[in-house]
């Protein structure tokens, strides 16, 4: 018989409730104790097909781990609990001010460069995105809680582009780093 | 003898039975191996009472010599005595070429052609690979462990780089295999480290470990916290350490001297390497030292300064900076929250690297712990904990991938299926489909690395997927899981979802050891180890008695009263004593066999009780009812 664990969400496996706003150290200090019972040091010397369990399991609440851990692919899973799965999904449709403002800000990282101090407007665009995205995960758990769920979607959508964005500045400052030392 | 054994399934026999266990630090340049006894860790001293092993090996055609007197043979037998051989792990030769491009074919050794994608060196005893050398040197690890405990081993936990990507990883546990040793548990170096560290100094927070070896860079950005030991992230370069510092020194020399690295003999090239490493290790001491090389042709004398020699070696280390600064991004962890930062590994014992780091983190070093040995302190601390004999049980690793797994798809590109640091174990599934109709087979290429092109990553293998059943094109769905276990090693499995077919898979590594090559490995060490053999089965006669005799006596306590007569059991005494002297002084199997054999046929009769008893025991335990159900 399958491990019970394997049944339940991954809010669930952490006693956690299911909410946008997680505490993370809380979620960190469940994740401890949980693989203090279940990782497979634990199994060292078990037989074959405890290990292989151990290994399983350990697997499932490391993906559930990294799943909550980060807000936009916390809030995904939380769609795909109100039965939302998004991978793959064909609507893309978007808010034209927020699609226009996202393509100003690629042409000013692709500028940076350029700039006076680009390690510090690279800052402070940074700091831009982490409020837009903060901002975007407080409408979103207003939305979610009323079943909104189109709103819901769309507000991924928009902090996967933020989270892209945010990759590019952080790439670009790593560079422009790289090129200092 | 088994039957007298009577335990409840699943549990020990002997319940508070200490098992033994060693850590292994297999290194580029030297190896230890260290173990907890009486609750203490400790690196174990060969009979000179030196505990660092220098890992080289000499090739005779009689012999085969580990450590310290391989390393003094160096120079006089270069292409039979083989050092550094970490470098090699788990490469390619066509890898190795671009590695040491510098000093061009560096390496005095010949490599032979082969068949096998496994680079293969050229010695008096044939050809070896780095898998068999390492082996080599894990046996000498392992003897000097069992000759200090006295005991037969549970297992080992080696070290390795956290950097090693999976063909490393599984070319250091394949070296395992052909030592015959059980290994519990591959561990990165940073971490292994910081368990040493951390229990002894009792810090919590968050940690840094700068190691830097022989051959090696590894950084490792962890938090500690009562007992769990949790790696962020980790970055490093397993192809950058000390021995780089002597290179780049050499080279430094050969321009001075204005020779041809072509004329260079091999012998004459590890000469020049050996002044390179004593100049470098006295300039930790002295302002300046005079280097004095004889070669062919002229008597050279040249001084070499500390900003001489900082500008040769400052390159390297700003690379290793540059991976602390990427782990630290990784784990979204900023400088100042760093509590402490852990030096390990005997180049961290470079002033400059000392000053650069420090300078890099504006932390101060915690350099009190000897960088040789914390490696293998750690390692025996977590095989304590792994065989079951930390009492405390809390003790918890939590690892992450070093490297991103990534398959290829269309136009030469990875896809990243686990990216790095993501913790382990891990598991990811993805679907694929047949593209012809019929297909009942498929071929993935799995790389490892951050880049976006797959000839700018690690080629890992090519997996051969087959026994789908056929269907259009199209209509199939193949579910191939990858997983990742806690040793860092990557397997695949697929299932073809529509008819719940398994598949079959045939791993081809790109630069590993086939699993018929390991086979015939083995077999050879065997045979050419005869005399190796008898000693190994006495032993293992004698592990085996050592067994007999404490069930024997277990049984005798618990119930030798009640079941057997005053004679009965002064028989079985008798004959057990025998067992007992045959089992320190026998020197032949046989003899220990035939001992054992006799104590077996004597207590017979009182095995056959004891096993009645016990039956009858358990079923009294159970209600009437069901047994009539």
């Amino acid at each position: 018989m399958p491990n019970p664990i394997f049944k339940q969400n991954y809010f669930e496996i952490f006693s956690v409730p299911v909410s946008t706003a997680l505490d993370l150290s809380q979620l960190k200090e469940k994740n401890h104790e949980l693989q203090q019972q279940i990782h497979p040091d634990r199994f060292a010397s078990s037989g074959d097909a405890e290990k292989r369990e151990a290994m399983q399991i350990t697997s499932l609440v490391n993906e559930a781990y990294n799943t909550l851990k980060v807000p936009v692919s916390r809030l995904q899973y939380m769609l795909t609990l109100k039965g939302v799965d998004m991978n793959g999904e064909t609507d893309t449709s978007m808010d034209g001010a927020f699609l226009m403002q996202q393509m100003e800000l690629r042409e000013e990282i692709a500028d940076v460069k350029s700039q006076a101090d680009p390690l510090d407007v690279l800052d402070t665009m940074s700091r831009d995105l982490k409020n837009q995205a903060e901002n975007l995960v407080l409408s979103f758990a207003e939305f979610y809680q009323q079943d909104e769920l189109d709103k819901s979607r769309e507000i991924v959508r928009k902090l996967q582009f933020i989270n892209k964005a945010q990759k590019e500045v952080n790439d670009i400052t790593e560079q422009l780093e790289d090129e200092l030392i | 003898m088994a039957l007298l054994q009577i335990s409840e399934p699943g549990q020990s026999t002997k319940p508070h039975e200490h098992k033994f266990a060693i850590g292994i630090d297999l290194g580029t340049t030297n190896s230890l191996v260290a173990s907890v006894r009486s609750g203490r860790p400790d690196t174990l001293p060969d009979e000179n009472g030196e505990h660092l092993l220098p890992s080289v090996v000499q090739y005779k055609t009689d012999a085969v010599i580990v450590g310290s007197q391989a390393k003094n043979n160096q120079i006089e037998d270069s292409q039979n005595t083989i050092s550094s051989i970490k470098r090699l792990m788990g490469r390619g030769i066509d890898e190795l070429k671009n590695q040491f491009e510098n000093l061009s074919d560096v390496l005095p050794y010949t490599f032979v052609q082969s068949d096998s994608v496994v680079p293969k060196i050229k010695t008096v005893v044939g050809d070896k690979t780095a898998v068999e050398i390492s082996a080599d040197i894990l046996k000498a690890l392992k003897k000097r462990g069992e000759q200090t405990l006295g005991d037969e081993l549970e297992g080992a936990v080696i070290t390795v780089p956290a950097y090693f990507d999976d063909a490393q990883r599984q070319a250091t546990k394949d070296a395992a295999t052909l030592a015959g040793i059980n290994v519990l548990r591959l561990l990165n170096e940073p971490t292994a480290a910081a368990v040493a560290y951390g229990l002894d100094s009792g810090a919590e927070g968050i940690v840094a470990v700068y190691d830097l070896g022989g051959g090696t860079f590894d950084i490792s950005i962890m938090q500690l916290k009562k007992g769990v030991f949790e790696v962020l992230s980790t970055g490093g370069d397993s192809a950058l350490g000390g021995d780089d510092f002597d290179h780049a020194i050499a080279e430094w020399i050969i321009k001075q001297a204005a020779v041809k690295p072509a004329d260079l003999s091999s012998g004459l090239l590890r000469l020049v390497l050996h002044e390179a490493c004593k100049a470098k290790e006295a300039l930790s001491d002295v302002e300046q030292v005079q280097i004095n090389i004889e070669f062919t042709d002229n008597n050279w004398t040249g001084t070499l300064n500390r900003q001489q020699l900082n500008s040769l070696i400052d390159p390297l280390i700003k690379k290793t900076l540059l991976s602390c600064r990427r782990a630290l991004r990784d784990a979204n962890v900023e400088k100042d929250q760093v509590v402490d930062v852990v030096m390990v590994g005997g180049s961290t014992r470079a002033l400059r690297v000392r000053e650069n780091v420090a300078a890099f983190f504006e932390a101060d070093l915690k350099v009190d712990i000897d960088p040789d040995r914390v490696v293998a302190i750690g390692a025996a601390i977590q095989a304590n904990a792994l065989v079951g004999n930390d009492s405390d049980g809390n003790l918890l690793l939590m690892d992450v991938l070093p490297l991103s797994l990534g398959i290829e798809t269309m136009g030469g590109l990875s896809e990243k299926i686990i990216s790095r640091n993501t913790p382990i174990p891990v598991s990811r599934a993805q679907e694929f489909t047949t593209y012809k109709d019929g297909q009942t087979a498929m071929a993935l290429h799995v790389v490892q690395g951050e880049r976006e092109l797959v000839d700018d990553c690690r080629s890992l293998a090519k997996f051969e997927l087959r026994g789908f059943p056929p269907h259009v094109a199209g209509a199939a769905r193949i579910r191939v899981t990858f997983q990742v276990d806690a040793d860092g090693l990557l397997s695949v499995s697929a299932k073809e979802e529509t008819s719940g077919v398994e598949a079959s898979v045939e791993v081809k590594p790109s630069y590993g050891l086939q699993d018929a090559e390991i086979e015939a490995m083995l077999k050879a060490s065997m045979e050419f180890a005869g005399e190796d053999k008898d000693t190994r089965s006495l032993r293992e006669q004698q592990v085996e008695a050592d067994r007999v005799l404490e069930a024997i006596d277990s049984a005798m306590a618990d119930d030798g009263e009640e079941m057997l007569s005053a004679d009965e059991r002064e028989k079985i005494q008798q004959v057990r004593s025998e067992l007992a002297i045959a089992r320190h002084n026998a020197t032949e199997t046989q003899e220990l066999k035939d001992a054992m054999k006799k104590l077996e046929k004597v207590s017979a009769e009182y095995v056959a009780r004891r096993m009645n008893a016990s039956v009858q025991k358990s079923m009294a335990g159970h209600q009437v009812e069901e047994f009539n159900k």
